[in-house]
């Protein structure tokens, strides 16, 4: 094995009796501020002498640009500039992306790559203006036949990207145990071939960005919806070759993201034609067509091929999966680690000692993939399930009691996969019959026999899924190992106390509304005996915060806890020390509890901590040797012992593993294909709960999620390469009517490895919830011996499936 | 996703609104919620070069009564027909209808004359005029005239109205006598135009053991909503019950001209107006045999 577990060496508490914030439904500092749209959002920023941008987008997937001519566009009233393919050849790189090497610029130069591509970009005085402009500039395209098919792409034949002499940036085979004996030795083995369209992340706010351009020192400032600046700014160095302190980058609060908000593309793409404006600054937001056509967010257009070896007594023993990912137009930004994360929790809950991941990242003329909530484990653990699921009917088991033959073993925890990652804690039969029990299942068992028995097409399943917790960067030195040589996943934040007792704490990352800001205050509130109004959050800019990651991967609940734990300790440390000068007494004897330094034994001595903050900004003079008059602290956290990928693929992934098991019941119409979702119960497991109303937001998202991937969201192409799903009236979001309210029941097996023994749950259900759905679907077609294997399963298809033959 | 330059005109009346229609020549569009008319302005796939919005037109937002059943304005909101009492006594139908035609906010702004003049083929009005035969008059320069819904909707997006006159009423005819309705729809999700839909009317012989009258209007299968009247007479005479019921729902199939798009097949969509049809007419024979 590449890494072993060790056993937590360290478990930080809150000096706190009983925690009186920490654990509870402590209202969200952010709500007010997103709810009612008091938050200074990205497109409410106006500056002075501000332009607007517009995109003119290729027409044609694939065409060779003969002729682009933009001096009408330039001469309209109210344009100032026109960024045209020359000027960014000029000036800037390609596009930051994994696999390097096989990405374009930010517009296209001699030959377009998706119908959406931008080709050139305007900057007016207004939008209206700036459209308009669009319309005069003069591209004459020598179309080309499209690559359309990744699977045949992969093969050979035209290339998407010019000078490549192939479609296919990435291909691997992992091998973990001997899969081969596994499969020979096999008493039964299931297979079945399954395919998941693209969707994407479609947060209420676009894509935002400011960019201004300071001609005379070459600075560059970027305001907008950048979920991390720590993120967006390498991005931004790579393709325009500054500097990182020459750029600066502020954040605004953010009305969603999903993983949508990095849009490197878009941020190079302004900034250069902000080079053009001789200063002024211009603005970019994206429109909701623009969103759903051209800007890398689609994700997980998967053909897939799966196979499970088990024992006639229903013992897994080998699993395979052969999975072609059509990656669009370039491997833009980390998207790629989207196709190599399943090997982190590969067999899932179940305990199976040798798989195989046969994948390919295959290009086709269609926009890039972008990261998107579940980041490619969520038709994993489909296709999983649903072997699981088909296994159990050909050994004659019942679907519950082949799972908890497999699960892993409450007591083999922290249990290391054949891939080297390992799961912190668990307990997946406790939450399968936590989960039967209050779902009802017998009751719900008979309901189904009645149902059938009346002809009626009602299905139920039980399923799971692992959501992996902080992955570290090593999965992507599987697909860039000269980038990503580090091992570091770093959060930092800084706290400080002002003369009042009053707290600000400084991070990296803007207010969403994944809570993070309430998390804060609710630490820092119990660590330091203060109110969580107490404390103020603030985001600092790209050159005055910590080192920092921000919010992606399921990570902020485990990192955040850390620094905040962190950051706090050091600075009740500083205090101690004046505390015990001010006590007279000795530093070993001073303690803080419930915010107030005690002299233990001597209940009557005793400081607030606001007193020793007062003290140490009063008078300087006073203070013990050593310490200097600043009551603030910074702590850069990063997670433990994450080593480095070995050769085989192996490396301790991820931090902690969220367990979960949800119940579905639904009914199909036999006549109509439309499905309704009659219960949904689940169990889910992410350790200790600092915020449960939190928890249950994050998990009730997630099934929202998952319905939109079970049974609506789909990005359809043509065969020309046109996204013929470019509004919401064609791209179908669930709403309130398709969601259903879930029952919630919550388990804790706490996480060894975190601080206060958090696990990730920020992704949540998605990584359940299209599993269970399909698997409810394929349950109720049983009777008549068919089977969806196609995600999102929409009543075309499930109708298709109950009339065969029918198209 | 902003609209190409337009003038804009906002009359008071319906004369001084053709009048400027008279004006513009073919390349005019009239306004009223603008539920579909804005976003096609703002995606530029229609650009027209004057909008007459009529929303500032006095008097043009009502519901009143007419020849058993009801007539309403050229502003008049959807949202109406879920609250107005004469609807509600007269055309119960239009009210549970009233509720598939997208969502709250939608039906607040959108208009009852707006979505008919627009002609959807997949949206719920057009084929509620259909069945109710419903008459439009509507105006211009020239004058005003009555269109009958048979003869209103001519294609995809497209109606009889020219391009210089307003859609000014629509007048529902009250159902027949004893006559029980049905409206069903196969959409995506709740509020979406209809893969498939279905307006149904059945009413009996007094004695309750023969179709006197029935009504078949279908929209989201064709380039207009589609009223399959030969399968109306026949089911006329025939003994209510499954059998009458299924070979209506197979005797339709073969009058639609459905289409193929990214949410359904035309072979579903054929398909499930059949099964729609028996559930409908179901639907409408159990609430006759409640009445009884």
């Amino acid at each position: 094995m590449a890494t072993q577990a060790s056993p937590p060496t360290h478990r930080a508490s809150i000096p706190v009796t009983q925690p009186r914030y920490v654990g509870q439904d402590t209202p969200r500092v952010e709500d007010p501020l997103l709810l009612t749209g008091r938050a200074e959002y990205g497109d409410n920023i106006r500056l002075h002498g501000m332009l607007h941008m517009a995109v003119l987008r290729s027409p044609h997937a694939r065409a060779r640009i003969v002729r682009v001519d933009a001096s009408k566009a330039e001469k309209l009233p109210g344009v100032v500039a026109v960024l045209t393919p020359d000027d960014v050849k000029r000036w800037s790189r390609p596009i930051f992306g994994i696999p390097e090497g096989w990405t374009g610029h930010a517009t296209s130069i001699d030959t377009t790559h998706w119908a959406g591509e931008p080709v050139c970009a305007v900057a007016a005085t207004d939008r209206y203006v700036a459209e308009d402009a669009l319309e005069l500039i003069e591209v004459e395209y020598e179309p080309l036949d499209p690559v359309i098919d990744p699977l045949k792409a992969a093969e050979g034949g035209p290339t998407v990207l010019e000078g490549k002499d192939s479609n296919v940036p990435f291909s691997r085979k992992f091998t973990f145990g001997d899969v081969d004996a596994a499969f020979s030795e096999a008493d039964v083995v299931v297979k079945e071939r399954f395919r998941w369209h693209r969707s994407s992340g479609n947060p209420i706010e676009t894509c935002v960005c400011i960019a201004q351009w300071e001609p005379i020192t070459n600075q560059l400032t970027l305001r907008g919806s950048h979920r991390s600046p720590h993120l967006v700014l390498p991005g931004v160095v790579a393709s325009l070759g500054l500097s990182p302190n020459q750029i600066r980058i502020f954040t605004s609060p953010l009305g969603g993201s999903f993983g949508t908000k990095t849009f490197i593309r878009y941020v190079v793409l302004t900034a250069l034609l902000a080079r053009k404006t001789g200063g002024r600054p211009v603005k970019w937001t994206e429109d909701r067509i623009e969103h759903l056509v051209g800007n890398a967010t689609h994700a997980w257009d998967r053909y897939q091929d799966c196979e499970l070896a088990l024992k006639s007594d229903g013992t897994f023993t080998g699993l395979r999966m052969r999975v072609v990912d059509d990656w669009g137009a370039s491997t833009e930004w980390l998207a790629g680690g989207m196709l190599v994360k399943p090997i982190i929790s590969f067999s899932g809950c179940y305990k199976i000692p040798a798989f195989e991941y046969d994948c390919s990242g295959v290009l086709t003329n269609k926009v890039a993939q972008g990261p998107y909530r579940g980041f490619g484990l969520p038709s994993h653990y489909w296709m999983l399930d649903q072997l699981v699921d088909i296994a159990a009917d050909r050994v004659g088991l019942d679907r519950t009691e082949i799972r908890r033959r497999n699960f892993i073993h409450r007591d083999e925890f922290p249990y290391t996969l054949a891939s080297g990652n390992i799961y912190d804690s668990g307990d997946y039969e406790g939450g399968l019959d936590q989960l039967l029990e209050k779902g009802g299942y017998a009751e719900l068992l008979k309901e189904q026999e009645q149902a059938r028995g009346e002809g009626r097409l009602m299905g139920i399943s039980v399923v799971t899924s692992i959501e992996p917790g902080l992955t570290n960067t090593p999965m992507l030195a599987l697909l860039s190992p000269n980038i990503f040589t580090r091992t570091a996943s770093p959060e930092g934040i800084s706290v400080r106390m002002d003369m009042f007792g009053k707290m600000v704490a400084e991070v990296g990352f803007p207010m969403g509304g994944q809570s993070q800001y309430t998390f804060v205050r609710q630490v820092l509130a119990d660590y330091f005996g203060l109110a969580p109004d107490d404390i103020q959050v603030v985001v600092m800019d790209s050159q005055t915060m910590p080192p920092g990651t921000g919010p992606i991967s399921s990570r902020m609940a485990i990192a955040l806890s850390g620094a905040v734990m962190g950051a706090a300790k050091q600075l009740s440390e500083k205090f101690k020390r004046v505390a015990a000068s001010m006590l007279e007494a000795s530093v070993d004897d001073v303690e803080l509890l419930d915010g107030q330094f005690r002299v233990r034994g001597v209940p009557d001595k005793a400081l607030p901590v606001a007193r020793v903050a007062q003290f140490m900004l009063a008078f300087p003079d006073r203070l013990p040797e050593g310490v200097d008059g600043n009551p603030s602290a910074t702590y850069v956290w990063n997670p433990p012992e994450p080593g480095l990928v070995d050769e085989q693929g192996r490396a301790r992934y991820s931090v902690t593993a969220s367990g979960a098991v949800h119940l579905c019941m639904l009914e199909v119409d036999r006549g109509t294909g439309q499905v309704q979702i009659l219960k949904y119960v689940m169990v889910d497991d992410c350790g200790v709960r600092l915020n449960p109303s939190v928890v249950r937001g994050q998990l009730q998202g997630g099934v929202a999620h998952g319905v939109g991937n079970a049974l609506l969201e789909e990005y359809v192409y043509d065969d020309n390469g046109q996204n013929v799903t470019s509004t919401y009236m064609d791209y179908l979001l669930p709403s309130i009517h398709d969601v259903p309210l879930t029952e919630e029941h919550p388990m804790s097996t706490p996480s060894p490895f975190t601080e206060l023994g958090v696990k990730g749950i920020g992704e949540a259900a998605i990584h359940t919830t299209p599993a269970a759905i399909l698997c409810a679907i394929n349950d109720a077609l049983q009777p008549l011996g068919v089977r969806i294997t196609e995600a999102p399963a929409t009543p075309l298809r499930i109708w298709q499936a109950i009339n065969q033959g029918e198209h | 996703m902003k609209p190409a330059r337009f003038d804009y005109y906002d009359p008071r009346t319906f004369e001084e609104g053709v009048e400027v229609l008279a004006s513009a020549g073919t390349e005019s569009k009239v306004m009223a919620g603008g539920q579909s008319l804005m976003p096609l302005m703002n995606m530029r796939l229609v650009r027209p070069a004057v909008v007459v919005d009529i929303n500032r037109v006095e008097g043009a937002s009502y519901v009143k009564p007419w020849e058993g059943g009801v007539a309403v304005g050229a502003t008049t909101r959807q949202r109406s027909l879920e609250w107005d009492g004469l609807v509600a006594e007269r055309l119960p139908i239009l009210q549970t209808a009233a509720r598939h035609i997208g969502h709250t906010q939608i039906r607040s702004r959108g208009t009852i004359c707006g979505s008919i003049a627009h002609a959807d083929p997949a949206a719920e009005l057009p084929a509620l005029a259909l069945a109710l035969d419903a008459e439009m008059e509507v105006q211009s320069k020239r004058g005003k005239r009555t269109v009958a819904a048979a003869d209103f909707f001519v294609d995809y997006l497209t109606t009889s109205l020219e391009p210089d006159e307003i859609l000014v009423e629509t007048r529902f005819r009250g159902s027949p006598a004893r006559m029980a309705w049905a409206f069903l729809e196969v959409s995506r999700r709740h509020g979406d135009f209809a893969m498939v839909g279905i307006v149904a009317g059945l009413a009996l012989e007094p004695r309750g053991n023969a179709i006197s009258d029935a009504r078949l209007t279908y929209f989201g299968v064709s380039g207009t909503p589609v009223r399959c009247r030969e399968v109306e007479v026949a089911l006329t005479g025939q003994q209510p019950g499954e059998d009458a019921f299924a070979s209506a729902a197979a005797d339709i199939q073969p009058l639609l001209d459905p289409s193929d798009d990214v949410h359904a097949s035309a072979a579903y969509r054929r398909s499930v107006a059949g099964v729609l049809t028996q559930r409908a007419l179901t639907q409408a024979w159990r609430q006759l045999q409640k009445e009884v």
